[in-house]
C-alpha cells in the first residue's frame, strides 16, 4: 500500500516536471497575447524552428544544404565546426530575434487594426511556412541535442529516498533543470514586466492601442520587442523537449497541449500558464495512473482536454484570467 | 511679450500673453473613400494660448484633431510646428514632438493603477534607452524616481491622492477623464489637445475641469487646443475660437466675434441669414 502510495508520488512528480515543460510553451502564447491580442499558432512551431536552429549552427550545419546541393551540383553537408553550446544558444537567440523582425516587418505590420481572427490565421500561415522553412534549411531527420544538460536518473535523490523511505524515486535530472530553469524565466519575467518601464509600455500595448500610440509608444518597437520574447521562450521550451526526445516534428505538436492549459490558467496571466501547466502536467499522469487501469488506459491523450472543456463550462475565464465584465 | 516672461510670471493671468505662432494649419483637406471629412482647413494656434474647436456633430473637429496628432494622414496641406513643417508622422512620433492629447471615448490603460496611467505619460521623457535600463540598474532607477516625483506633483494638482492605486478600469467616469488629463500632462507637452473634455460631465465635474485646463494654461504657460460642445464652458475658457461646419472653417475669431458671425448663428440654430 505503502509503496502504491510512494509510486503515485513518483508519478506525480513526473508530471510536474512534463507540466513545466508546457507551462514553458504556454508562456510564450501569454506573453504574444497580453501585448498584442493575438493567439500566436506558431508558438509550438516556433520552439521547434529554434531548436533546429539551435543544433545546426552547433553542430556547423550548412543551412539550405540540399536545396544549394541540388541547385549548384555541389555536396556541402558541414562546415566542420562544432561551437560551444552557449555562443551556439547566444546566436539562436540573434535569430529569434531577426525572425520577430522579418515577422513583423512582413506580416504584423500590414494587419494593423485588423480583427483578432484575421491575425490569427495569419499566424497559422506563419506556423505552415515556419515548419517548411526549417525543415529546408536544416533538414528534416531527428537530430539529438546535446548542449551538456545534465539527463538520467538522479542518483543522490534516489539513493536518499532509498534509505529514508525504502523506496527509491525516479526523477530525471534533466526535468530538475528544467524546472529551475522555468522557474528563473518566470521570475524575471515577471520582474520585468512588472518594474521596468518597457514592461510598462508593453502593458500599456496590452490594455489599449490607440492610447499607448498617444502617449509615444511605438506599437512596431513593441512587437518586435514581444515576438524577440516569445522567440527566447520558444528556444528555452525547444531545448528541454529537445534534450527530452530529441528535436523532431513532433515538437511543433506540442503546442496543442498548451491550448488546454491556456484555457485553465487563462490567456492573460503569466502565473495562470505556468500553474496550468503544473495541473495539467500532474493532472494527467495522475488519472492515467489511477483511472487509466479502470478504463483501459491511454488516458493522457484526452485528459487535458476534457478538463479544459470543464473550464470552459464553468470557468470561462480561467483560474488567473481576467473576467470580461461589459459595462451596459 | 517673450516666452520667458511668461514662463516666469505666474502673476500675469490677465491677458494669457499670447506668444508666436506654434501650430499652423494650412489648407488641409482629409478624405475617407468619397467622404470629404476636412475641406480647406486652415488656422492656426499661438503659444500659450487657449484655442477651442466648436461645431455641430460631423463638424470634422475631431478629425482636426486626429490629424494634429498624427492619426489621420491628409491629403492634402500642410503642418508646421515650432516653425519646422511636418511629414508624413506616426502618432508616437508626434507625441515625442511635444503634443500630447485626451480622447473623446476615453483611452486610459484600464487594467493599469492611476499611477502607472499617468507614468506611461513620461515614456517620451525617458533618457536612458530601453537596453541601458536592462543592464544599468542605478542610473534608470534615479531617472524613474525623478520621473515618479513629477507625476505626483501632478497627482497632487488633479486632486486625485486618494485613487492612485486604484485599476482605473474601476473609476467613475469624470475621475477617468481627469486621469486622462493627468497622463497628457505628465508628457509636459508644448500643446495639449484635449477632445471633449467635459463631455458628460455633470456641473460639479466640468467646474473642476474648466479650473484644471485654466490652472495648466495660467501657471505653466502651456497651449490648450480644445474640442468642446458646452458653450458656456467654450466662451469662458478660450482665447480664440474656430468654428467649423461639414468639414469646413466658418468662422474664426475672439469668443465674442465668433458669436456675433452670423454663419456660425446659422450653423447652431438653423437661423436662415441674409444670403
Amino acid at each position: 500500500m505503502l509503496q502504491q502510495l510512494y509510486f503515485a508520488i513518483e508519478v506525480s512528480l513526473n508530471g510536474l516536471m512534463t507540466g513545466v515543460l508546457y507551462s514553458l510553451v504556454a508562456l510564450g502564447f501569454v506573453l504574444i497575447f497580453k501585448a498584442s491580442g493575438v493567439f500566436n499558432y506558431a508558438q509550438g512551431v516556433m520552439a521547434l524552428f529554434a531548436a533546429l536552429t539551435l543544433v545546426g549552427l552547433q553542430t556547423g550545419q550548412v543551412p539550405f544544404a540540399h536545396l544549394i546541393n541540388s541547385v549548384l551540383g555541389t555536396n556541402i553537408h558541414h562546415f566542420g565546426w562544432h561551437l560551444p553550446a552557449v555562443l551556439a544558444i547566444v546566436l539562436t537567440v540573434a535569430v529569434m530575434i531577426v525572425l520577430a523582425v522579418i515577422v513583423e516587418k512582413l506580416v504584423l505590420k500590414h494587419l494593423i487594426n485588423q480583427e483578432p481572427i484575421i491575425l490569427f490565421m495569419a499566424t497559422i500561415g506563419l506556423a505552415y511556412f515556419l515548419e517548411g522553412f526549417g525543415d529546408l534549411m536544416w533538414g528534416s531527420e531527428i537530430k539529438r541535442l546535446e548542449i551538456g544538460l545534465p539527463v538520467g536518473l538522479s542518483e543522490t535523490i534516489e539513493g536518499f529516498t532509498y534509505d529514508q523511505l525504502g523506496y527509491g524515486l525516479f526523477i530525471d535530472r534533466l526535468d530538475i533543470v528544467a524546472a529551475c530553469i522555468a522557474a528563473i524565466l518566470v521570475i524575471a519575467l515577471t520582474v520585468f514586466s512588472q518594474y521596468s518601464r518597457i514592461g510598462r509600455a508593453l502593458r500599456a500595448v496590452a490594455d489599449d492601442h490607440q492610447a499607448a500610440l498617444s502617449v509615444g509608444i511605438s506599437l512596431r518597437f513593441i512587437w518586435v520587442v514581444v515576438w524577440s520574447i516569445a522567440g527566447m521562450v520558444a528556444l528555452v521550451a525547444g531545448i528541454m523537449w529537445g534534450a527530452k526526445s530529441g528535436i523532431q516534428f513532433s515538437l511543433s505538436l506540442i503546442a496543442l497541449k498548451a491550448l488546454p492549459v491556456l484555457i485553465l490558467g487563462g490567456f492573460t496571466s503569466i502565473p495562470g500558464a505556468i500553474v496550468g501547466g503544473l495541473i495539467i502536467g500532474v493532472g494527467e499522469k495522475l488519472f492515467d495512473f489511477l483511472v487509466g487501469p479502470v478504463i483501459g488506459g491511454a488516458t493522457e491523450n484526452w485528459f487535458a482536454y476534457a478538463l479544459a472543456l470543464v473550464f470552459l463550462v464553468f470557468r470561462p475565464q480561467g483560474l488567473f484570467g481576467e473576467k470580461i465584465i461589459e459595462r451596459v | 511679450m517673450s516666452e520667458a516672461a511668461l514662463k516666469s510670471d505666474p502673476a500675469m493671468p490677465a491677458d494669457r500673453s499670447i506668444g508666436a505662432v506654434l501650430l499652423d494649419i494650412r489648407s488641409i483637406t482629409l478624405r475617407f473613400g468619397g467622404v470629404t471629412a476636412l475641406n480647406d482647413v486652415s488656422f492656426d494656434i499661438y503659444k500659450g494660448e487657449i484655442r477651442a474647436i466648436i461645431g455641430p456633430n460631423g463638424a470634422g473637429k475631431s478629425s482636426m484633431l486626429n490629424v494634429i496628432s498624427g492619426f489621420y494622414q491628409p491629403q492634402e496641406g500642410t503642418i508646421t510646428f515650432e516653425g519646422q513643417m511636418r511629414g508624413s508622422v506616426k502618432p508616437y512620433q508626434v507625441a515625442h514632438q511635444g503634443i500630447a492629447r485626451t480622447f473623446q471615448n476615453i483611452a486610459l490603460f484600464k487594467g493599469m493603477s492611476t499611477l502607472d496611467n499617468i507614468m506611461t505619460g513620461r515614456i517620451t521623457h525617458i533618457r536612458s534607452g530601453f537596453l541601458a535600463q536592462a543592464v544599468w540598474w542605478g542610473r534608470a532607477e534615479r531617472e524613474e524616481s525623478e520621473h515618479r516625483e513629477r507625476v505626483e506633483r501632478i497627482i497632487d494638482f488633479l486632486e486625485i491622492q486618494q485613487i492612485r492605486n486604484t485599476a482605473v478600469g474601476r473609476l467613475p467616469y469624470g475621475l477617468q477623464k481627469r486621469v486622462e488629463l493627468g497622463r497628457a500632462l505628465a508628457a509636459e507637452p508644448k500643446l495639449l489637445l484635449l477632445d471633449e473634455p467635459m463631455a458628460g460631465m455633470n456641473v460639479e465635474e466640468k467646474e473642476d475641469m474648466s479650473r484644471f485646463i485654466l490652472d495648466v494654461n495660467d501657471e505653466f504657460g502651456m497651449t490648450v487646443a480644445l474640442i468642446e460642445h458646452d458653450m458656456g464652458v467654450v466662451m469662458d475658457l478660450s482665447d480664440r475660437v474656430v468654428v467649423m461646419d461639414y468639414g469646413k472653417v466658418i468662422g474664426d475669431g475672439t469668443p465674442d466675434d465668433v458669436k456675433a458671425n452670423p454663419r456660425v448663428r446659422e450653423a447652431y440654430l438653423g437661423v436662415a441669414s441674409e444670403h
